[in-house]
């Protein structure tokens, strides 16, 4: 009887376990052998485009057909152009510095030792003092570049994090301005949250961009970049403040009496308990909403910025490199896949790391 | 003569237009254990959520410790400080561990620096013998566990009052004692206790008096053996055999 008090052996060897996940029953094996040839077929087409029939210098440009493989000699020679658009050419390391500290500083802010009502907008002052004072000179014997020359991935990961990083205590703000127990501010908010999502992203920053300077005095203006950064912050944090309300919401009633009850002060009620929580609840949310933002950058375009994706259109709207659309299209793919790629996987570590207790 | 630290006159309470808590007169004196029980829906949640201003009144007066109990929020905050209460859902902060949820209420609610809140922290839990875990989160532990966390986080604010909402409802019966044990301590040890309970051995053993609510009243006032011996009221004779069975 001693079987019996054993469980079986489970045998876990490479074979079982591929024996187990693919070829289980009939139609699994044939499910599995079709979908391996589909990626065997792919993958083969894809490295024999992409590496092995590829030309990459610009020397061999001649050799780029339509029957080679992928001519990324396209990238040696207008890859300047894609990551840094209109930069002066003589200057671009300073645009390489900049985009360096300003990732810097996304990724120090992504540690949670640094989520401090002190460390969080020092690092973030510090990392746009850095970026503004690397892009625009004017200072310790550097060139100005206007903002109008900013371009390429630089001002994409700029405008980017400048959306997050204003927008983010707005919505914030209106969040909580729209849960207040004072009607005119709840109404007022969320009528401005509502209009704001009613209306499309281009129109608005295309408003900041041409309107605004129509209507509001020029000490007030700032720049254009500066307008639309801002314009684009206050749509973000629209839909943001939507996200963090959901999550005060789903925050237990409790929580907030034992935070009253003890005779914590509001604002430690709000930081401490009611936003950390709110935060956790809803981050799948918010890297969602990141990740929107992220590509949606692309739109300032539209109002004469050459941030990443336009520059690389640029890239190929010459003559010279018209054919090769493709591989540039590739290798943007491959940069906001980078990006993107990297926000969800700091996504799901966040949340595995919440789960386990901490925040 | 005592002094009062609870004084409630002719309280009336509405929720929209049903009358939840109708002419409530009510002292608790100093250091004195009253116990409130009644059935569900007669007002006694209400009631007590009403002493430290978690619910507020349409009319009548409410004094804790000396101080208003109304509209002024400064005054609010004073008797919330030097009033303590306990729910029955814990109410535990759960982002934060059990030492720190003990040490950050201290530090943000009377200005307490970390290192003194943290020793007052870590002496709360070793009374409620919860102190192997103070490194912990709360839903690591038991539902007892963190009902004593949460007795031990009220204490550490060093409070005059206490206020008990069910404490024990939401407990696995085998972890109703040891929350039972930590708060009859705390009774004779003199701190002034208002609770809101089933747990008729916990109002036999401790309380000084006992009230039973029924629809928004107090219908029956006086000593345990009075309302457990010689009930009055019909209705308090209905009650009693339902809680014992």
């Amino acid at each position: 009887m001693t079987d019996a008090a054993f469980p079986p052996v489970v045998k876990t060897g490479l074979a079982d376990w591929f024996r187990k996940h693919f070829f289980a029953t009939w139609y699994d094996t044939i499910f599995s052998l079709i979908f391996a040839a589909l990626i065997f077929w792919s993958l083969q087409a894809f490295i024999g485009w992409a590496v092995l029939d590829a030309i990459w210098r610009v020397e061999n440009k001649d050799l780029c057909t339509r029957d080679a493989g992928a001519c990324w000699a396209v990238i040696e020679s207008r890859g300047r152009l894609i990551l840094f658009g209109l930069y002066p050419y003589e200057e671009q390391w300073r645009s390489t510095l900049a985009c360096l500290a300003i990732i810097v500083t996304i990724a120090l802010s992504c540690l949670p030792r640094f989520w401090s009502i002190r460390r969080l907008p020092t690092l973030w002052i510090a990392g746009f003092g850095t970026f503004v004072l690397l892009m625009r000179g004017g200072l310790a014997g550097l060139e100005v570049v206007t903002s109008e020359q900013w371009g390429g991935l630089s001002l994409t990961i700029f405008i980017f994090s400048g959306v997050f990083v204003i927008g983010m205590p707005l919505a914030v703000v209106f969040a909580l301005a729209r849960r207040s127990s004072l009607p005119v501010i709840a109404k007022s908010f969320g009528l401005l949250i509502d209009i704001v999502r009613s209306l499309p992203l281009l129109t608005i920053l295309f408003a900041a961009a041409v309107i605004v300077p129509l209507l509001v005095p020029e000490w007030l203006q700032g720049n254009k970049l500066m307008r639309v950064v801002v314009a684009f912050a206050v749509f973000f944090a629209a839909y943001q403040a939507e996200i963090i309300r959901a999550g005060l919401q789903s925050t237990s009633q409790g929580q907030e009496e034992a935070a009253v009850a003890l005779g914590m002060p509001y604002w430690s009620l709000v930081v401490d308990i009611l936003l950390p929580q709110a935060f956790r609840n809803t981050l799948p949310s918010t890297i969602n909403q990141a990740v929107i933002t992220f590509k949606e950058t692309s739109i300032v375009t539209i109002i004469g910025f050459f941030e990443v994706m336009a520059s690389g259109n640029a890239a190929i709207g010459t003559g010279e490199w018209g054919n090769q659309y493709i591989e540039v299209y590739v290798f943007l793919a491959l940069i906001y896949f980078v990006f993107v790629f990297g926000l969800s996987r700091y996504g799901a570590w966040l949340e595995n790391r919440m789960r386990l207790g901490h925040a | 003569m005592r002094d009062i630290a609870i004084s409630i006159k002719n309280l009336d309470k509405y929720y929209g237009s049903f009358h939840a808590l109708k002419n409530v007169n009510l002292e608790v004196p100093d250091k004195q254990t009253l116990v409130i029980c009644g059935p569900s829906g007669s007002g006694k949640s209400t009631l007590i959520r009403c002493m430290n201003g978690l619910e507020t009144y349409r009319s009548g007066s409410l004094e804790v410790l000396g101080l208003p109990v109304g509209d002024n929020t400064k005054t609010l905050d004073q008797v919330r400080k030097r009033v303590g209460m306990v729910f029955q859902s814990f109410n535990l902060f759960p982002h934060f561990t059990i030492l720190e949820n003990c040490v950050l209420p201290q530090i943000r609610a009377i200005g307490r620096d970390r290192a003194e809140a943290t020793e007052e922290a870590r002496d709360q839990l070793k009374k409620m013998q919860v102190d192997d875990h103070v490194e912990k989160y709360p839903d690591q532990l038991s539902g007892g566990q963190q009902q004593r966390v949460a007795l031990a986080r009220a204490l550490s604010l060093k409070p005059e009052i206490m206020l008990f909402d069910e404490p024990t409802s939401a407990l696995d019966p085998e972890m109703i004692s040891e929350v039972l044990e930590v708060m009859q301590d705390l009774a004779r040890a003199d701190m002034t206790i208002v609770c809101v309970t089933h747990e008729m051995g916990f109002a036999k053993a401790v309380a000084d008096r006992v009230i039973l609510m029924a629809q928004g009243e107090i219908v029956e006032e006086g000593t345990p053996e009075q309302i457990f011996n010689t009930p009055q009221q019909q209705i308090t004779k209905d009650f009693m055999a339902a809680v014992n069975g």
